[in-house]
């Protein structure tokens, strides 16, 4: 077998852009100096679900309203995360994780409150019709929810129907569709045409496997996303104000 | 048909692992013989979207994709092809389409190997139909459903019969999203062995009848979505190295179906084809750099080292330049063959064969664990331990740990994720209950509350 140095042939971008610093130590630097939100915020950071409630708890005992703790400690804490991950310092695992224990904490706060929680906007996240490949829905409802929206996910293998339906039902702000195969993604254009026949002009973000930027801003509300992780970016953008022309300038690629 | 476990290698050293050569070559179709000294292309591809609207506009599409192939290898000149129909969902759950598209693409094949004589074989690959959108039911009526797509496929022209089985899926995507290497382990090493094997009995009954030959299952539900998901060196989302692992417990698993009476070749996008032929010395198909057309895989060449069909993965049938997209990807994928033959009729093919591996070796761990003389090292503790899929399962995800870590102290440089990463499967590993019984019991306990759509049933748990 032969053998070689492969210096000539292969360049590790990936290593040459590798920052000196942990992720740790980035993320101490990040987290909110109040000791008992930064302790609230670190154990969302760690993923580590009881610590967050425990953390929770004794910020909740020095007399701070349970609700408020959900953005200022849980989605702090989330931020480091979202932070980092845009670094490219933590991976997806990490952030899953993370949202996890910090869904585990809103829900805590939200029984320890007698007020309710408002979210930042109502997402519909589905696959289409014909297509049970979810894991990419799955990223990107965690992500959703992690940035504080409430994320109605209607499933996989969605009828067009019923995301209509849901559309008018939960007067979102945006829908989350994905499709892994070319021969299932056409159901977007047939919610895209239901929609706009109900005067329902909220953006349907579309992704995954084989859908491409051209296909999605062949139809009106469609806007092309590569990444889970900009999905919650288009959302926020949508309550910056920003329409669907303006979110396909910033989100689209190519 | 009765369960062979390997308990050995069928080749004796991995230096004798080469493309175009198996050790037990399968005659199929119109005079191909796969791995009988050549390698062939394997072209695949999905209809126009709307293609599928009924039964007619699908089998006129088929009819066009298979002469657009036919025609363009006679115009070129090349000696042999195969063709792979993945079947749409509508094909598997009509499995009268199936076998009408499959009797027009055969009689398409015909005439030209009457004409010209080109070699050329028919694989249809039924679509795994089972999961629905409230849940996976393996064992009901899907399941009776896709075995009647194959019965009719097998009796009206395919050749080759494959499938990309879904068993082990559900607790699999928990798993990988949550770096959570126990439940890497359970589905795939264990659920997914379960189905492959409980399906392939029947594969192979339903060939054996028919005359035609089972030809393997992937790990596509599972270590091709890592793998995807991973994505390139600059993408953030799955370590490569946990893709690696993951790669290889799934040999195991698609052994299974080697063991339930299968013979090759393995399908394409089974990047763990490679430990396979070292195990089994069956013939596999392989993609790489020809299927960029479906995604990226940082193995582009390495992916040829041992091949024995030569494919594309898919490519959607429409219009490009220089003729139609299977035309294209045909003529691209059969150069590579004729380089290949060119390499084996001048006995150059080792040479041939080691620079296309060296050329990734190092450009990824997953490319690496691949490499052939590192698939047959993981070969070798997978038969080391034939009646136990925990151990065989753990053993290879350990295997390729200790490669991957082995290898970062010479030219395969990992970053400091990819380290931590493979430290930590290799400690998740070792932590593993040390039988399979306690192993499944303490898993079926995690995932049945954990996963919602998990039932033990379908695996007979």
């Amino acid at each position: 077998m032969i053998d070689i140095n492969p210096k000539n042939i292969l360049m590790r971008y990936n290593i040459l852009v590798e920052s000196d610093m942990t992720p740790e130590e980035v993320a101490e630097q990040l987290y909110p100096t109040d000791p008992h939100i930064r302790q609230v915020a670190k154990a969302v950071f760690e993923g580590d679900e009881d610590e967050v409630v425990v953390a929770l708890q004794n910020t909740i005992d020095s007399g701070v309203d349970p609700l408020s703790l959900i953005n200022d400690a849980l989605m702090a804490g989330m931020e480091v995360v979202s932070t980092l991950y845009d670094y490219g310092l933590l991976y997806l695992p990490d952030v899953i994780i993370s949202a996890q224990a910090m869904i585990e904490g809103i829900e805590y706060c939200k029984e320890q409150s007698k007020q309710i929680h408002e979210s930042k906007g109502k997402i519909i996240s589905y696959v289409v019709e014909g297509d049970i490949h979810d894991i990419g829905k799955k990223i990107v409802t965690v992500l959703l929810r992690a940035n504080g929206y409430e994320v109605i996910d209607l499933g996989k293998d969605v009828p067009v129907e019923e995301v209509v339906a849901a559309a008018k039902r939960e007067n979102p702000i945006m829908l989350s569709g994905t499709a892994l195969m070319t021969t299932t993604m056409h159901a977007f254009k047939d919610v895209n045409s239901r929609l706009l026949a109900s005067d329902i002009n909220v953006p349907v973000v579309c992704g995954g496997g084989a859908v491409t930027q051209d296909f999605v801003s062949d139809y009106d509300l469609g806007v092309y996303c590569e990444e889970a992780a900009d999905v919650p970016k288009i959302a926020d953008s949508i309550l910056h104000g920003l329409d669907i022309r303006k979110l396909r300038d910033a989100f689209h690629k190519h | 048909m009765s369960v062979k476990h390997y308990s050995s290698m069928e080749y004796d050293n991995f230096e004798d692992l080469l493309f175009g050569h198996s050790k037990y070559p399968v005659k199929t179709g119109l005079d191909l013989e796969i791995g009988a000294g050549y390698t062939t292309a394997e072209i695949n591809y999905a209809p126009r979207p709307g293609a599928a609207e009924n039964k007619a506009t699908l089998v006129n599409e088929y009819e066009r994709i298979t002469r657009d192939i036919m025609e363009r290898m006679v115009q070129v000149g090349f000696p042999s092809v195969v063709l792979e129909t993945e079947h749409v969902q509508q094909m598997t759950h009509n499995p009268e389409w199936g076998a009408d598209i499959a009797t027009a693409q055969k009689a398409i094949m015909e005439e030209y190997h009457d004409e010209y004589g080109i070699k050329c074989a028919l694989r249809h690959t039924v679509g795994d139909i089972r999961g629905n959108r409230e849940s996976i039911d393996l064992r009901g009526d899907a399941y009776s459903r896709i075995l009647e797509s194959f019965e009719q496929v097998a009796s009206s022209g395919a050749d080759m019969l494959s499938i990309e089985s879904l068993g082990g899926k559900e607790v699999f995507d928990h798993s990988i999203l949550r770096n959570d290497m126990r439940g890497v382990i359970f589905s795939v090493g264990i659920l997914g062995a379960f189905d492959v094997e409980y399906i392939w009995k029947d594969i192979c009954n339903i060939a054996k009848k028919n005359k035609v030959v089972p030809a393997g299952d992937t790990a596509c539900a599972q270590a091709n979505t890592a793998m995807f998901v991973a994505g390139g060196l600059l993408d953030f989302k799955l370590s490569h190295s946990a893709a690696s692992v993951v790669r290889a417990i799934s040999a195991s698993r698609s052994l299974a179906a080697y063991e339930a009476g299968a013979v090759g070749p393995g399908k394409d996008c089974g990047y763990e084809n490679n430990i396979i032929k070292a195990i089994t010395g069956y013939p596999i198909s392989q993609e790489g750099k020809g299927s960029t057309c479906a995604h990226s895989d940082l193995m582009g060449n390495m992916a040829m080292q041992c091949c024995d069909l030569w494919s594309n993965e898919s490519v959607e049938y429409r219009g490009d330049f220089g003729g139609t997209t299977v035309q294209c990807w045909g003529e691209t994928l059969s150069y590579d063959c004729s380089m290949m033959n060119t390499a084996l009729e001048a006995g150059v093919g080792k040479t041939l064969r080691d620079v296309l591996m060296v050329s990734d070796r190092y450009r990824d761990p997953q490319a690496f664990i691949l490499s052939y003389d590192n698939a047959y090292r993981i070969g070798e503790v997978i038969t080391a331990h034939p009646d136990d899929l925990y151990l065989r399962a753990k053993e290879a995800g350990m295997k390729a740990c200790e490669l991957i870590e082995s290898g970062s102290e010479g030219f395969l440089e990992l970053s400091k994720f990819e380290k931590a990463t493979i430290k930590k499967a290799q400690n998740d590993l070792k932590s593993l209950d040390e039988n399979m019984e306690s192993f499944i019991c303490n898993c079926l306990h995690t995932y049945s509350s954990e996963v919602d759509t998990f039932n033990p049933s379908n695996y007979g748990l």
